[in-house]
């Protein structure tokens, strides 16, 4: 038996002309967390599509357990012990727990009539594996991310799993909920079981892995343990390019504050919250997922309710009942969902930047500018180096990084004194996340009021000259300058 | 019963549905001086009427249940039964068939809607098409197959003889008592009856039940847990047509005649009553049990119109304004839950 | 032609080459009995009032949503219309017509804001609220006729309907034209029109974008309602009467074309030439068998039917290949 539970090498995979994979190697030791990292389109998801089955190799050797595997099916893998935990968990949000538990090891056992009392044994047994407990008749779609991610860890377990791989696991978590999780995957792991997490945030990979495999581009560009590894070396090799943190300097803060909220409250999301925000500032609102910031984002863009308390605009008391009002008042909001709230993604790119600003491109009786539309919308283009020859294509044909440059584009055509950006960043890879960081430092210091709402606190450290902390729906903290740091938020939001 | 337990019950559909079938029920019983429930007999002419009428639209609401709980939408149901009993008799008319038994001829009407779900199938699987507009196609395409192609035409007084004894057989035989009119509870409730445990069965106690739930509730999750959806797709369907032309022909038994036009528009009955039932057009939800209430409550509606004092021409009004206002709450109560 | 044409227009050209083969067909099986003047005379005279109805739906449909209720609220519509102009004989006609009208738009305006704002308002899917308001506009149409036929239309409303402008032009084809006129305005020269597909293809993400989505959803389905109606005006000038189940036939006809050209009612996609091509292929059609004397009308719903079906199957399978620009829907859930 080899050192190794897993391990490919030379793996290549074309599709079209793609080179999706060149050349990876890369191996799996049991009992270890194994952490495969790189940005949007590397080859990652790829791989893993490979070593579960869905798509079969061009040319590569694979062994699992020193055995030589030349064919693996879904089938197979499942029977050789891998279990992929994808993205998506691949729950059923209208069956019970129960169902959600057992329903795999009953297809897989190929039984045809469903004996109640053996699936909610199984159900338990699933359970006891991590010692987790929850009512196994609630519905799923009614569970917390967190709580269907357990359930999805225990379906997996059943398997006697060998080696699990989970795909991008804390992408919805609060800060909370991946430590959670991260102990039950050390729990794993103890118990021999031999862990694969992907992951594209630096923070976590540090925290977490023992081995690292980095890929860039479809070829792995560095493998090895993690403790070898600082995090200045990580950074480049995910990217290519040298990177350093750029933080924020305020030049241009005006006296009067433009926004001002003073105990403002949402029933049952968010109580009696004041702030203020000065033009030039960037302000970061940060806190744990449900503790009211993006209801808060929601109120101040006319989405959400008011039950009490008031905002006022340059001085002047105002009531943002919907986001054309928001508009009018000049507040710009970017959402937290690019996909679902942001674009309309079968429409082209230049549709998209001129959606809040049709006005703009109104003639008599209505009748629209198609002309001025592709020339602004190209300005844009342009000004954001949105990689695209055409603004006739698809927001879909885009990355991820792009989008969100339409997303933000969209709303700086039009005049803003404020804008809100929601996880700005989410799903976005580093090189991006750098240029639109350094996008809006620009717009701050230009005289725009920004507020970056955001849990990655790395990211609401290094852009903000203003943190406020929220926690269950109150304002809990406030920090300035230098004593922005992710120890004194965590101090606070713990 | 615990609180939690209780909980879930009232946040379903078909426990408000229920409720209403209940008030519906006292309300037809009070102002009809008792005509709907007899005792001791229990049966009357009016809850006869009431269970006839629910017979073939229970069933057919059985078809569009289970497509709907898979994530589907079927509007040819309809079409396929027409076509296959009207093929049928017409078959059995010109060749002397189904004089004493009608079982041959039920048999061939399955025969025919499974071909012709059989096509629903192929294209619903094979190319992952919007249900409700490749169904839409078959529909339009079988109507023009019975009414255009075959032309097959309507068949009354000289429908075999088979069939028309078997939709005559009751099994239960009383008189009004104030009329002394005889009236009879027809033995095809047995079907109903029958129909609804069997589905119940499959969908409740069978992996492919739980297959249709698991496929309309994430369709990628089903594939990754290891059905094949398509194979179960394909299945769905054939039965659903095969089951289509049962009842076809069930429902020409029961009338006595064969009319190929009569089918026309049934589905925009049928699946308001289904979704009424608690079914979500979105998929993986649905009971056997919530289905007939719903189709208890429209069936009674439309029989007890007179009673309550209502013109007849006004039925088809009430029965959208029952489905409106049924639509209505439970897209309420939706709402509610996900605040 | 650039390739690039070619590529964006693929979904015409397939239709245009549909056209040509249904054409083709009857000319081998009938020859010159299609290409006489009065048989396009008579296309000319029929497709108007399904048309009309379609180019309404097809503002549903571009929005993402569904109507089920157009026919039935245009029937109610016209009834009324058609009691009102009978009940006022004996006044002058043109001023009786014109009431008349108004109150079956007055009608459909009404029925398109109770759908927009059952739709928008209290969140029912759209097909649900429709099939509930069809039964519910049906209804009525049934208890206020007892379920009759409703004459006594005046006489100059189906001379003018029978008029030729300019001893060639069909009155009902003229309005047909005048609409898609407007149609085709409204979609690719306003800003109405860039709003709606784009609500159509993502409509939370046009609420995130300041656009009045309540608004559009609304204002849609008058639209569609209004326009549908003009249509079933056009059908009582082809019946000289009105009932509650004239335009039923033509629901299902209606999404027929619309997806067959490419209009989906996921929201968004199609264009309105395409509706063009596919109105009248249909129509040529219904002419085409109606020329076979022991054909009845039902062969034409097994040729539309059996189209559609192919056209889908095709597209799916060309569309992967990238044939055909316009790719057809995936199942609902990704």
């Amino acid at each position: 038996m080899s050192e190794y539970l897993l391990q490919m090498t030379g793996i290549d995979k074309r599709f079209g002309g793609v080179h999706a994979l060149d050349n990876v190697n890369f191996a799996v030791r049991p009992g270890k967390v194994m952490c495969l990292a790189g940005e949007n389109g590397c080859g990652k998801s790829t791989l893993v599509k490979i070593i579960s089955g869905v798509y079969t190799r061009d040319a590569g050797e694979i062994t699992f357990e020193g055995q030589p595997i030349h064919h693996i099916t879904p089938a197979e893998a499942t029977r050789l012990g891998i279990q992929v935990i994808y993205q998506d968990l691949s729950i059923f949000p209208n069956l019970t727990v129960m169902e959600n538990l057992a329903i795999n090891s009953e297809i897989t056992a190929g039984r045809k009539i469903v004996n109640r009392k053996r699936w909610e044994q199984t159900a338990r047994e699933a359970l006891s594996k991590i010692g987790y407990d929850i009512d196994l008749y609630a519905k799923m779609g009614d569970l917390s991310v967190a709580d269907k991610q357990l359930v999805a860890i225990c379906r997996a377990l059943l398997f006697n799993a060998k080696l699990i791989i989970m795909d991008e696991p804390t992408t919805a978590l609060t800060k909370k909920e991946v430590d959670a999780l991260f102990k039950t995957v050390r729990q794993l792991r103890d118990s021999g079981i031999a862990i694969m997490f992907i992951s594209h945030k630096t923070e976590e990979i540090f925290e977490i892995s023992d081995d690292v495999c980095i890929m860039r581009n479809g070829k792995n560009v560095y493998s090895g343990e993690t403790k070898d590894l600082t995090k200045r070396d990580f950074t480049f090799y995910m990217t290519g390019r040298e990177l350093v943190d750029d933080y924020f300097v305020p030049t241009n803060i005006s006296e009067k504050p433009v926004l001002q909220v003073e105990h403002l409250t949402w029933k049952g999301k968010y109580e009696d919250v004041s702030f203020d925000l000065r033009k030039g500032e960037i302000l970061g609102i940060t806190g744990l997922l449900g503790s009211g910031r993006t209801e808060l984002a929601l109120s101040l863009f006319g989405l959400g309710k008011v039950d009490g308390g008031t905002i006022a605009l340059n001085g002047k008391p105002v009531k943002i009942t919907s986001p054309i009002q928001a508009q009018k008042l000049r507040i710009g909001y970017v959402p937290e969902d690019r996909l679902t709230e942001g674009l309309c993604l079968r429409q082209p790119i230049a549709d998209n930047i001129m959606l809040s600003s049709l006005k703009q491109l109104t003639r008599a009786l209505g009748t629209i500018r198609h002309d001025e539309l592709f020339d602004k919308s190209n300005e844009w283009v342009s000004k954001f180096s949105i990689a695209t020859d055409d603004a006739h294509k698809h927001a879909s044909t885009l990355s991820g990084g792009n989008q969100q440059k339409i997303v933000l584009s969209k709303w700086l055509n039009n005049d803003l004194d404020v804008l809100i950006l929601n996880g700005p960043t989410v799903g976005v890879d580093i090189g991006a996340k750098q240029d639109i960081h350094a996008l809006v430092h620009e717009l701050a210091n230009q005289g725009l009021a920004v507020i970056i709402i955001s849990d990655d606190l790395a990211e609401v450290v290094v852009n903000c000259n203003r943190v406020i902390v929220m926690k269950d729906g109150r304002l809990v903290g406030e920090m300035t300058g230098d004593r922005i740091t992710e120890d004194n938020i965590l101090d606070i939001i713990r | 019963m615990n609180t939690a337990k209780l909980k879930r019950m009232t946040r379903r559909t078909e426990f408000y549905m229920l409720i209403v079938l209940i008030l519906l029920i006292a309300l037809v019983q009070v102002r009809s001086g008792g005509k709907l429930i007899a005792l001791p007999g229990v049966f009357t002419r009016l809850n006869v009427t009431v269970l006839r009428t629910m017979v073939v639209d229970g069933m057919f609401a059985m078809c569009s249940l289970v497509v709907m709980i898979s994530g589907g939408f079927d509007l040819s149901f309809p079409a396929i039964a027409a076509l296959s009993y009207s093929l049928t008799t017409t078959l059995c008319l010109n060749n002397g068939w189904c004089q004493s038994s009608p079982i041959a001829g039920l048999l061939l009407a399955m025969a025919i809607g499974w071909v012709l779900g059989m096509l629903n199938g192929w294209i619903i699987s094979n190319f992952k098409l919007n249900t409700m507009i490749v169904t839409l196609g078959t529909q339009t395409f079988f109507t023009g197959i019975s009414m255009g192609l075959l032309k097959l035409k309507e068949i009354t007084s000289t429908l075999p003889e088979g069939f028309k004894a078997f939709g005559k057989l009751y099994i239960f035989e009383s008189a009004d008592p104030a009329s002394g009119i005889r009236f009879t509870l027809s033995a095809m409730v047995l079907f109903l009856i029958a129909l609804c445990a069997i589905v119940s069965f499959i969908l409740n106690k069978t992996m492919f039940g739980r297959a249709l739930y698991a496929i309309g509730g994430n369709e990628v999750s089903a594939e990754r847990a290891g059905y094949n959806v398509k194979r179960t797709k394909f299945l769905l369907y054939s039965a659903v047509g095969a089951l289509a032309g049962f009842i076809g022909m069930i429902r020409v038994c029961m009338e006595s005649q064969s009319i190929p036009k009569a089918m026309v528009g049934k589905e925009m009955t049928i699946i308001p009553a289904v979704i009424l039932g608690g079914a979500s057009i979105y998929g993986g939800e649905g009971t056997v049990f919530g289905t007939v209430v719903a189709v208890g409550i429209i069936s009674l509606v439309s029989n007890s119109m007179l009673i309550l004092g209502i013109d007849t021409y006004w039925q088809q009004f009430f029965n959208g304004l029952v489905i409106l206002v049924g639509v209505t709450v439970s897209a309420l109560q939706a709402k509610r839950q996900k605040h | 032609m650039k390739p690039k044409t070619l590529e964006k227009h693929s979904y015409t050209f397939m239709l245009l080459g549909l056209m040509a083969v249904v054409l083709l067909f009857f000319t081998v099986l009938k020859g010159a009995m299609l290409w006489k003047g009065d048989v396009w005379l008579g296309i000319a005279m029929q497709f108007p009032e399904y048309g009309v109805v379609t180019l309404g739906l097809m503002f549903c449909f571009i929005c993402g949503k569904m109507d089920m209720s157009f026919m039935a609220l245009g029937d109610f519509a016209t009834i009324m219309a058609v009691q009102y102009m009978a009940a006022h004989a004996d006044s002058p006609a043109g001023g009786v017509i014109l009431v008349g009208i108004l109150i079956a738009l007055g009608i459909a305006v009404v029925g398109g804001l109770i759908n927009g704002l059952l739709v928008s308002e209290l969140d029912i899917p759209p097909v649900m609220a429709t099939i509930a308001m069809q039964l519910v506009w049906t209804g009525l149409s049934v208890a206020l006729t007892s379920g009759n036929t409703v004459k006594g239309l005046p006489a100059l409303y189906t001379e003018i309907g029978h008029k030729y402008l300019l001893g060639f032009l069909p009155v009902p084809l003229l309005i047909f034209l005048l609409i898609f006129a407007l149609c085709w305005f409204l979609l690719n020269h306003t800003v109405y029109g860039e709003k709606l597909y784009m609500v159509g293809t993502n409509i939370k993400a046009a609420q995130f974008s300041a656009i009045n989505t309540k608004r559009m959803v609304v204002g849609t389905y008058v639209l569609c309602d209004v326009i549908c109606c003009i249509g079933c005006l056009l059908m009582v000038n082809t019946m000289a009467s009105a009932k509650a189940d004239y335009g039923t036939s033509y629901v299902m006809r209606c999404i027929l074309i619309l997806v067959l050209a490419g209009v989906l009612p996921d929201g968004g996609m199609g264009k309105i030439g395409n509706v063009l091509i596919a109105i009248v292929t249909i129509q040529i059609i219904a002419t085409g068998v109606n020329m076979f004397p022991n054909l009845n009308t039902y062969y034409a719903s097994l040729i539309w039917g059996g189209l559609l079906l192919v056209v889908l199957v095709l597209n799916t399978r060309m569309g992967q290949g990238g044939l055909f620009g316009l790719k057809l829907p995936r199942a609902k859930k990704a």
